[in-house]
């Protein structure tokens, strides 16, 4: 039996003329970390204020435990968020701030006293409470937030780019934290973010937003290994889109390699492949004819290597580990061949070029 | 802080006009101090505390009393109305209807006060529209006392001060994030709630510099009592020029200034001082 905690059925939004959300349906398991990962301007956060109830989606509805709580308003919900900007309460102190959610809810002052102590345990700031917001670092409002979002125990978690302001180490750190507090509360939680890093570090199921609808909700290896479509191939990882076609028999040409591909691919039909940088290898060439390319850009990362080739009028990325020992310059003639285990093919539908 | 609009040397040279535009004031503010303290009423001549000695009569402390009462009253009300207004004015989403409301509230400052005074007494003199239509309605006899009395220059007082209050609060509302609001909603506050936990110790620093402004500008009206008072609210802005005008009572006059100001500007100390242990109390605790 699965164990639907949140579900949205159906929920489209429209600002005007403008469509932010079309047809959106997504089930939220009990106690899971889902992201909602997409482009600036996918929907993600329109969504996300739907949930939290500061919007009203214009058509569709959102089922909590079974229970349609689309016209319950914000405050009635119970559910904690994080904000962008965070928006902890400058006229408050820490505790205050953590308390002001128990404080509506009726409770003694010792039970708010101890609440707030244990939660500024949880984030492991134990001595601030009485410090003024103002008076904080970036980390430590971070996890303020946080707390003041869990006091009051809420039924989902909403946290809309929480982690975005910080820098890339702390954010690192962060991210592991908030990914243990989410596990030791067991609460259903939704994130949204444009950082597929941060997404695939956290989430359980990730949901793939873009032009208003759902690309792909599937695990971070399932949308990584198999893209639903090519705008999920391009987002995730650093994806080449080629587009090539399928000939009489059935075979894929690409980079000069025949494959033979899946049946339901019409003989001399144009499709996209989408081939990760990490899944492509270069060998060196000798002239530069038919397949071969010619590396433009070139650089170490320290973990890896990458490489930018060009291909016919395509420029195609390469990665490879720190391990491998081969070095080519700009300039250089090389051979591409792809994982054939690792492609993912889709319809070309004519985008592809200007994702690239 | 290592952004800064402006290098301090070179603010300091484009604040010069400034500065020399204010010296002529700053020389008068003494002027009248040291003309307070002379000897003589028509010219400085000594040193003498004998004109504050004269304005100690029950006719000036009723005066002081009508002056920080009435400008208290008026800053309360205005207050009142100005604090939904500019909620109102940062809600709408038409600009047409923004600028005109805005242009509106702006007009009592574009208007000659002369004129706006006149208006009233047109509207609600004893002969004015009102009157006269209450009237010929057979609803009173007897004209209503509208003007001509401490209701009237509260009316004008609240009515040409309003917009000072409007256009500050309104700075002070935008400058609240709505994800504050939306934070506070989220804990479980309803309306009432967030605009009494949130809103209102946000906008905090900004009311009370509206209330300020009004307040000073208030105790200071003159127009306003001799026009719609009829001379029989006797504010202290009257009272200074009735002793410079027919007495020539220069040294008085110059002493119940310096009363006002020291007075005004004790009420605006003391307030700003009221809030801020309010508010450092609660955050201390």
């Amino acid at each position: 039996m699965t164990n639907t905690h949140l579900n949205i059925e159906a929920v489209s939004k429209s600002f005007g003329p403008v469509t932010a959300l079309n047809q959106i349906d997504l089930k939220i398991e009990r106690g899971s970390f889902v992201c909602l990962l997409g482009p600036s301007g996918c929907g993600k956060t329109t969504l996300l204020r739907i949930i939290a109830g500061f919007e009203k989606p214009t058509a569709g509805r959102l089922l909590l435990d079974g229970t349609d709580i689309s016209e319950v308003p914000p405050h009635k919900r119970g559910f904690g968020m994080v904000f962008q900007s965070l928006a902890l309460f400058p006229h408050m102190s820490v505790a205050e701030n953590i308390a002001y959610g128990l404080k509506l809810r009726k409770t003694t002052a010792k039970e708010q006293r101890e609440r707030v102590e244990e939660l500024l345990n949880v984030v492991e700031l134990p001595h601030i409470a009485d410090r003024t917001v103002s008076a904080l670092s970036g980390g430590q409002r971070q996890r303020v937030a946080i707390a003041r979002a869990l006091a009051i125990k809420p039924k989902l978690f909403l946290l809309d780019e929480p982690l975005s302001a910080l820098d890339a180490k702390l954010r690192d750190n962060m991210q592991i934290e908030l990914r243990r507090l989410q596990q030791k509360f067991g609460v259903t939680t939704v994130l949204v973010t444009h950082d597929q890093t941060e997404a695939m570090m956290l989430a359980d199921e990730l949901v793939v937003l873009d032009h208003g609808k759902v690309q792909q909700a599937a695990t971070p290896t399932q949308v990584y290994r198999q893209p639903a479509n090519s705008l999920v191939a391009d987002f995730i990882g650093a994806a080449n889109l080629v587009k090539a076609e399928v000939d009489q028999n059935g075979q894929l040409a690409l980079f000069g390699n025949t494959f033979k591909v899946a049946a339901d691919h019409e003989p001399g039909t144009a499709v996209s492949v989408a081939v990760r940088a990490e899944n492509i290898s270069l060998r060196p060439a000798q002239a530069n004819g038919g397949s071969a390319g010619r590396v433009v850009f070139a650089r170490d990362l320290g973990a890896f290597k990458e490489w930018l080739v060009s291909v016919k009028d395509q420029e195609i990325r390469v990665r490879s580990s720190a391990s491998d020992a081969s070095e080519y310059q700009v300039g250089d003639l090389v051979h591409l061949s792809a994982d054939p285990a690792r492609l993912s093919i889709f319809p070309f539908t004519g985008s592809e070029d200007a994702a690239n | 802080m290592s952004t800064e609009f402006l290098p301090r040397k070179q603010a300091l040279l484009f604040a010069a006009p400034a500065f020399i535009a204010i010296l002529p004031f700053l020389g008068a503010c003494f002027y009248i101090l040291r003309f307070s303290l002379s000897g003589e009423q028509g010219t400085i001549e000594g040193l003498s505390f004998q004109a504050y000695r004269d304005l100690m009569t029950p006719f000036f402390g009723r005066s002081v009393w009508l002056t920080l009462k009435l400008a208290f009253v008026a800053t309360v009300i205005v207050m009142v109305l100005a604090v939904p207004l500019a909620f109102v004015l940062t809600s709408l989403r038409s600009s047409f209807f923004r600028r005109l409301l805005t242009i509106s509230i702006l007009l009592p400052l574009i208007l000659n006060l002369l004129v706006q005074a006149y208006g009233w007494i047109l509207l609600l003199g004893p002969s004015g529209v009102l009157n006269s239509s209450l009237k010929a309605l057979g609803i009173i006899e007897r004209p209503l006392f509208l003007l001509f009395n401490e209701t009237g220059v509260l009316l004008g007082l609240v009515q040409t001060s309003l917009p000072l209050a409007v256009f500050p609060i309104v700075g002070a509302v935008r400058a609240i994030s709505p994800e504050y609001l939306e934070a506070a909603s989220s804990l479980g506050a309803g309306h009432w709630r967030t605009f009494k936990d949130v809103t209102v110790p946000l906008l905090r620093p900004g009311l009370v510099g509206a209330a300020s402004i009004v307040f000073a500008f208030n105790a200071s009206a003159f127009a306003i009592p001799l026009l719609l008072g009829g001379r029989r609210v006797q504010m202290m802005g009257l009272v200074i020029r009735d002793m410079i005008s027919p007495l020539f009572n220069w040294s008085g006059a110059a002493a119940a200034g310096m009363i006002l100001i020291v007075l005004t500007l004790f009420v605006l100390v003391a307030s700003s001082w009221l809030v801020r242990l309010t508010t450092t109390a609660k955050e201390t605790h």
